[in-house]
């Protein structure tokens, strides 16, 4: 799954340029690095491959028209907060979810088209999931970074 | 937040583009049914308006940082928005929100080793004038983490 493969300057530098416009071409990023076309081809495919690169798009919550972010700290209460980190996850407003230390046992972070989607998800979907003891919302007010170029790709 | 949203064109072209990136106007164009003319013409929109950018994600192992942390904040009310930027400005803070809750700021940091994780929470945020709180909670399993999904700031909007 995790091949670990051996990353060298030439890779970082191709994903250096990556970062920057994902949709450079081959050709593009060969020139800017003294590369050829064909090496830059390979190797952005031997770090796909591998599980350590994807290029990809991301959108704004906005796009999907999710005007509301939130996060929900958890407490779990005998079951494995695993299982109901798990069973969380299922839900498409949950789009991140963490087993965590500290005070609570598992950090959300949901997405909401509208304020009336709360009430409907707190407390008619949550609920429903046993071993959840409490649940602490902190809502969004304003995101001043949002800056995740790293990722649990395998997963 | 007052951000144009997709139609059901912008929708699939974003689906496929989010699996991956770097497919070609053409392949794109045979695969919605339409001409490469009009591929191109959505996605420079999109990219303009701030509705998606695109960008490499390396995976956690590959990083130099690799473990997440929750870095949630109790800082003055009335200087919180100025407080939330310095602590953006703390190279291994990935995200900064302004919440309403319990703290009034969520970071999320990254980070190798716990030393520096101590450095940021307890010697470089906590000594913030404005700072009265700092809880650190750190992720020790992902279960998911949808990464087509972001805030996309002016930063990214590459041109």
């Amino acid at each position: 799954m995790n091949a670990s493969i051996s990353i060298d300057e030439t890779d970082r530098n191709i994903v250096e340029q990556l970062r920057r416009n994902g949709r450079a071409t081959n050709q593009q990023i060969a020139e800017t690095l003294g590369l050829t076309a064909t090496t830059v081809s390979a190797r952005i495919r031997r770090m796909e491959e591998a599980n350590q690169l994807r290029v990809v798009a991301v959108s704004d919550f906005a796009a999907h028209g999710y005007n509301f972010l939130m996060e929900v700290a958890i407490e779990v209460d005998g079951r494995p907060a695993s299982d109901v980190a798990h069973e969380l996850c299922r839900f498409p407003e949950v789009f991140a979810a963490h087993v965590v230390t500290g005070r609570y046992d598992i950090d959300i972070l949901v997405a909401l088209r509208d304020f009336d989607d709360l009430s409907h998800l707190l407390l008619d979907k949550f609920s429903q999931i046993s071993g959840i003891r409490s649940m602490t919302p902190s809502i969004v007010v304003d995101i001043i970074k949002y800056q995740f170029d790293v990722a649990p790709i395998e997963i | 937040m007052a951000k144009a949203q997709l139609d059901e064109l912008d929708r699939q072209l974003v689906d496929l583009l989010a699996r991956d990136a770097r497919v070609s106007n053409r392949r794109i164009a045979a695969e919605l049914g339409v001409t490469e003319g009009t591929v191109r013409g959505r996605i420079k929109r999109l990219q303009q308006d701030g509705l998606i950018s695109f960008t490499a994600i390396t995976s956690f192992s590959m990083a130099k940082n690799s473990r997440l942390a929750f870095v949630s904040v109790q800082a003055e009310v009335e200087n919180v928005r100025a407080i939330a930027r310095q602590i953006a400005d703390i190279s291994p803070i990935n995200a900064v929100m302004i919440t309403m809750g319990q703290f009034n700021i969520l970071a999320m940091c990254l980070f190798d080793d716990l030393d520096t994780l101590v450095t940021v929470a307890s010697d470089q945020i906590l000594a913030l004038p404005g700072v009265h709180h700092v809880e650190t909670s750190i992720a020790v399993r992902t279960m998911k983490y949808d990464t087509r999904l972001a805030k996309i700031t002016p930063s990214d909007v590459t041109e």
